[in-house]
């Protein structure tokens, strides 16, 4: 799994929740990679056959079983009694990459409507129904897709089963509660970026990085376009996109796997398959040359320097490569910019650096908080001395052997989590069309060698592929100490 | 597998007020005066899903206790779901709330310099070790608090290696000078830095209106006492105040219980008995007045809130009654300033409340952020529920809706062995009786509307709630000023005179 959480604020805004109640939390993985493609599996017979047993190699394996619906809804079940919970998470194929232009910020509006009732669930319902029955639910978004999941006692297989089914089956999308929500995803946004500081950065600088639409714009979207967004549009996406042959469900926890599969297929096999959708293009033009920006935030107290980097999509050997690097530079007390730039050199508060995941063009990302009086020349130049040394040698043995136990220990922490396994197959059945890729993944990281990320730190951090933005305090806001 | 499930001693029942099918309609009280954005979006029960009326009562498993001889308590929960250990040490007598008034801070500094360099091991390597190992280690006092709280966590087949780079820092912490200069400034720039979020100065004004002079009323250390921490005063803290006699460590994960007790034994025996007296500070009183504060944030397009005020201690006969009362009220998505004032109203993306209860009274306190333009609408939902739950007993449904969702909600701890430690350690720390945990359920089912409205009564008084209000005071004093007179301060924490004000 890639490696989170290095940097203290919630800047990276790429994963958006429905809610933030006191029982949600961001879930510490990332994964995301190439291919548009994950078609939706032809039609099988009637009968849900077990398409592949993996095999179990290793005591920790996560061992599931893969299913596909006549109406091409693709199902993996992993049966696992560590304890008596269970979590269902639905991941569609369908992120804010695939908008339209003056349409941005839909796609997590769109989530928010899932919420507002179906036809046997009323507005609000689905939350009163999980807690009450001593649940914990919610849904994101992020550029490559949706997901909505809910952990439950294992009593309540049915309801979590039929909640996820009854809103891809029959959603109510009134024009009332789509203006609710359209004022509640404003909200989010005002307190996600407007009205917090660097609350401008990300979309500076994914819109300067970027030349193609789909990650050029961010998935919470603009004001004006969530203004105009419509109901029509509301109908029309939910026809394209929450078909059950464009979403994978999986399953994690306390049950029967015949007993599930059967409430499953009760539940969802009505639903009608839809015409695939086309997926986005999302070729993205080579970058000829450095892009810089300057911009300034009334919020702001000291300045804040992002870097970034394009690199490819996730599941690819360099992009394995790039993550690990990210650890060897960011993740810790010992990593690399922590110890130059926060302890030994003291011109930065924090350092960030990460290999966002992606299915398509992905970057590489640096962010660095100043100290006050920290010449922000001085600071770039640091940086890319950082860069020059992991071209021009290999890291240290230690380095290697210390990622590949930080990796050992995202493997144990996931055992503990229902939901963390179930939201992962889905993501990587969504993303790669892989599910199994949750146990395999360990050998990817694996087969990097320290040659290897000598190669991708020179193939990708080329002056010419970078962009540059610099987040200056704006000393108009007034109180200036 | 079957073993784990055995283990956990799951069983099925169905409680005696399990519901009948239906969860009430939530009444909403009158709009003043209607809102031109506010949609007709309902909350609705339909009451078809299938639910399973019985709750999965769960039995959290009880560790394995025993006391060192140098008296400090050990808990241990084996765990072999995952190769993986997590351990929580609590000192108690050494948390923030006992520093020197003039020296916030000092608790934490001291905690967060155990990682800095000991006698052996420099900052450095100290880092490197634990992360060569794949662990994880922190050291913290938050203010307010009793303990000092040290965490660390990792693989099981390394447990010994990093529990000694743990045992090292706990008991030989060098306090390195240069170190410290460092750690002063990084918190330096902290201070300065946080200052930018909303979140914090909303805090900051809260805890200073509802503690006042009590020592929880910090929320930040300040220059001040950042300049005044040195070498002697962290030592003096260490040396004095970490006593294993009034400590807490509490291991879940792949252990063997009776094995790493022995090895406890032999490698904390460095660390000696010692008296430590523990003088607590007056507890905090409720405020008897109404006051209302405006951080002035030019250009905020969101107001943040807060408003509460003092309640009840973790021994008080009212406890239970609060976490069924503050449910209803604010304690999560189903909640009714939830779904009031997002659902129906779209102000926010989410309010919440929630009350903290320790030794001596915390408060309860609700709030979140919304639009600049929706401030006083906003004010007027949360003085309105906060009426309503005082002066209209909860349904029948509601009542057990709640009861049920507090219940049944501990059957997910089960899946994270240090969340069933944690049952196990809060215990411990209010010295609860051992089958404390046993007859929670019980005791919460046997809760009436009665006790809901009586504590609603006895704690959320509208006429003495403080409230604290972060936002663009040229555009939200006006509301504001309608529940009182309001005292204007800057975001470096500055009360401004009225003629400064906007």
């Amino acid at each position: 799994m890639s490696m989170r959480s290095k940097f203290p604020t919630a800047w990276h805004a790429a994963l958006i929740a429905v809610w933030i109640g006191s029982e949600w939390v961001i879930l510490p993985f990332a994964i995301d990679a190439a291919q548009s493609k994950s078609p939706p599996r032809a039609v099988q017979p009637a009968r849900a056959e077990p398409l592949a047993q993996p095999a179990q190699s290793d005591p920790y394996d996560i061992a599931s079983k893969q299913f596909t619906l006549n109406n091409g809804l693709r199902v993996v079940v992993a049966e696992d009694h560590r304890a008596p919970t269970f979590s269902i998470c639905i991941t569609y194929n369908v992120g804010s990459r695939d908008e339209k232009p003056g349409r941005t910020g839909f796609a997590h509006l769109f989530e928010h409507m899932l919420f507002q009732g179906s036809e046997n669930v009323g507005k609000g319902e689905h939350f009163i129904l999980v807690q009450n029955n001593g649940g914990s639910a919610n849904g994101t978004t992020n550029s490559d897709r949706t997901n909505y999941f809910e952990t439950l006692p294992a009593n309540q297989l049915e309801l979590g089963i039929f909640l996820e089914a009854d809103r891809m089956r029959a959603p109510s999308i009134t024009q009332a509660n789509f203006d609710n929500q359209r004022l509640t995803v404003q909200e989010e946004r005002r307190q996600s970026y407007d009205n917090r500081p660097y609350g401008k950065t990300y979309e500076a600088v994914i819109g300067l990085a970027y030349d193609s639409f789909p990650y050029k714009h961010s998935t919470i979207g603009s004001m004006a376009d969530l203004n105009a967004a419509s109901v029509h549009d509301a109908k029309e996406f939910f026809r394209t996109y929450y078909a059950p042959n464009n979403a994978v469900l999986t399953l994690v926890g306390d049950f029967e796997t015949d007993a599930a599969l059967n409430l499953i297929r009760k539940y969802f096999e009505p639903i009608p398959a839809q015409t695939p959708p086309t997926p986005p293009d999302m070729t993205e033009p080579d970058q000829q040359g450095e892009r810089r920006k300057v911009i300034e935030d009334g919020f702001a107290k000291t300045p804040r320097l992002d870097i970034v980097y394009k690199i490819p999509p996730g599941n690819t050997p360099d992009w394995y490569a790039l993550d690990i690097i990210s650890s060897v530079l960011a993740n810790g007390v010992s990593s690399r910019l922590y110890q130059k730039f926060v302890k030994e050199k003291e011109i930065a508060l924090s350092v960030y650096a990460d290999a966002s995941e992606q299915r398509g063009p992905a970057l590489f990302w640096y962010s660095l908080m100043a100290r006050p009086n920290t010449d922000l020349g001085e600071l770039e130049k640091l940086l890319y001395e950082e860069i020059a040394r992991l071209q021009n040698e290999p890291i240290a043995e230690w380095e290697f052997k210390k990622v590949q136990m930080q990796l050992r220990r995202q493997r144990a922490q996931r055992l503990y989590s229902s939901r963390s396994r179930a939201n992962s197959l889905g993501h990587f059945a969504v993303y790669y069309n892989d599910p199994e890729l949750i146990n395999s993944i360990w050998r990817k990281y694996e087969s990097v060698t320290r040659a290897d990320i000598q190669k991708v730190a020179r193939a990708y951090f080329k002056d010419t592929q970078r962009t540059v933005v610099t987040t200056l305090p704006k000393s108009a806001a007034g109180d200036e100490r | 597998m079957k073993t784990a499930k055995k283990r956990l001693g799951r069983a099925l029942v169905g409680l005696g007020f399990c519901l009948s099918a239906a969860f009430l309609t939530v009444r909403l009280p009158p709009l003043h005066g209607q809102e031109s954005v506010a949609p007709p979006s309902k909350v609705e029960r339909k009451n078809k899903a299938p639910v399973s009326r019985d709750i999965l009562r769960v039995k959290l498993p009880r560790p394995i206790e025993s006391r060192l001889k140098n008296g400090l308590t050990v808990l241990i929960l084996e765990d072999k779901r995952a190769p993986y250990v997590t351990l929580q040490l609590y000192i108690g007598g050494a948390g923030a709330l006992f520093e020197p008034n003039n020296m916030p801070g000092l608790a934490h500094a001291t905690a967060a310099m155990l990682s800095e360099g000991t006698q052996s091991r420099t900052s450095v390597q100290i880092a490197e070790e634990i992360d060569r190992l794949g662990a994880g280690l922190s050291a913290g006092s938050s203010f307010g608090s009793p303990d000092t709280v040290l965490s660390a966590s990792g693989l099981s087949d390394n447990f010994d290696d990093w529990f000694g780079v743990f045992v090292d820092v706990l008991l030989h912490p060098s306090f390195p000078a240069g170190e410290l200069e460092k750690l002063k400034q990084r918190q330096r720039a902290q201070l300065r830095e946080q200052r930018s979020s909303p979140g914090f100065l909303t805090s900051e004004r809260f805890n200073r209106a509802v503690y006042g002079d009590h020592p929880a009323a910090h929320v930040a250390a300040t220059l001040e006492s950042i300049d005044k921490l040195n070498r002697e005063a962290l030592s003096q803290w260490h040396r004095a105040r970490y006593a294993p006699g009034n400590a807490i460590l509490g291991i879940a994960g792949d252990v063997h219980a009776k094995q790493l007790i022995v090895n406890l034994e032999r490698r904390l025996a460095g660390w000696k008995q010692m008296d430590v007296k523990q003088t607590w500070p007056r507890n905090p009183a409720p405020a008897k007045a109404r006051r209302v504060v405006l951080v002035n944030r030019p250009n905020s397009v969101q107001t943040t809130l807060a408003l509460g005020n003092i309640a009840i201690d973790r021994h008080s006969p009212d406890y239970m009654a609060m976490v069924l009362m503050n449910h209803v009220i604010g304690g999560g998505a189903s909640s009714r300033l939830f779904l009031n004032l997002r659902e129906e109203k779209g102000y926010t993306y989410g309010v919440y409340s929630n009350f903290s209860a320790l030794r001596y009274p915390g408060p309860w306190r609700a709030g979140g952020s919304m639009r600049t333009e929706v401030t006083d609408g906003a004010l007027t939902e949360f003085f309105n529920e906060v009426r309503r739950i005082r002066d209209e007993k909860v349904t029948s449904e509601e009542l057990e809706a709640s009861k049920r969702a507090i219940i049944a909600s501990f059957a997910l701890s089960l899946e994270q062995p240090a969340r069933m430690l944690g049952f196990a350690i809060t215990s411990k720390q209010y010295g609860l009786p051992a089958d404390y945990w046993d007859l929670y359920p019980a005791k919460i089912a046997a809760l009436t509307a009665g006790d809901v409205q009586r504590v609603a009564r006895k704690y959320l008084n509208p006429d003495a709630l403080q409230l604290v209000a972060v936002g663009d005071a040229s555009k939200i004093k006006p509301a504001l000023e309608k529940y009182g007179s309001v005292e204007i301060f800057d975001t470096n924490g500055a009360p401004l005179a009225a003629a400064e004000t906007p």
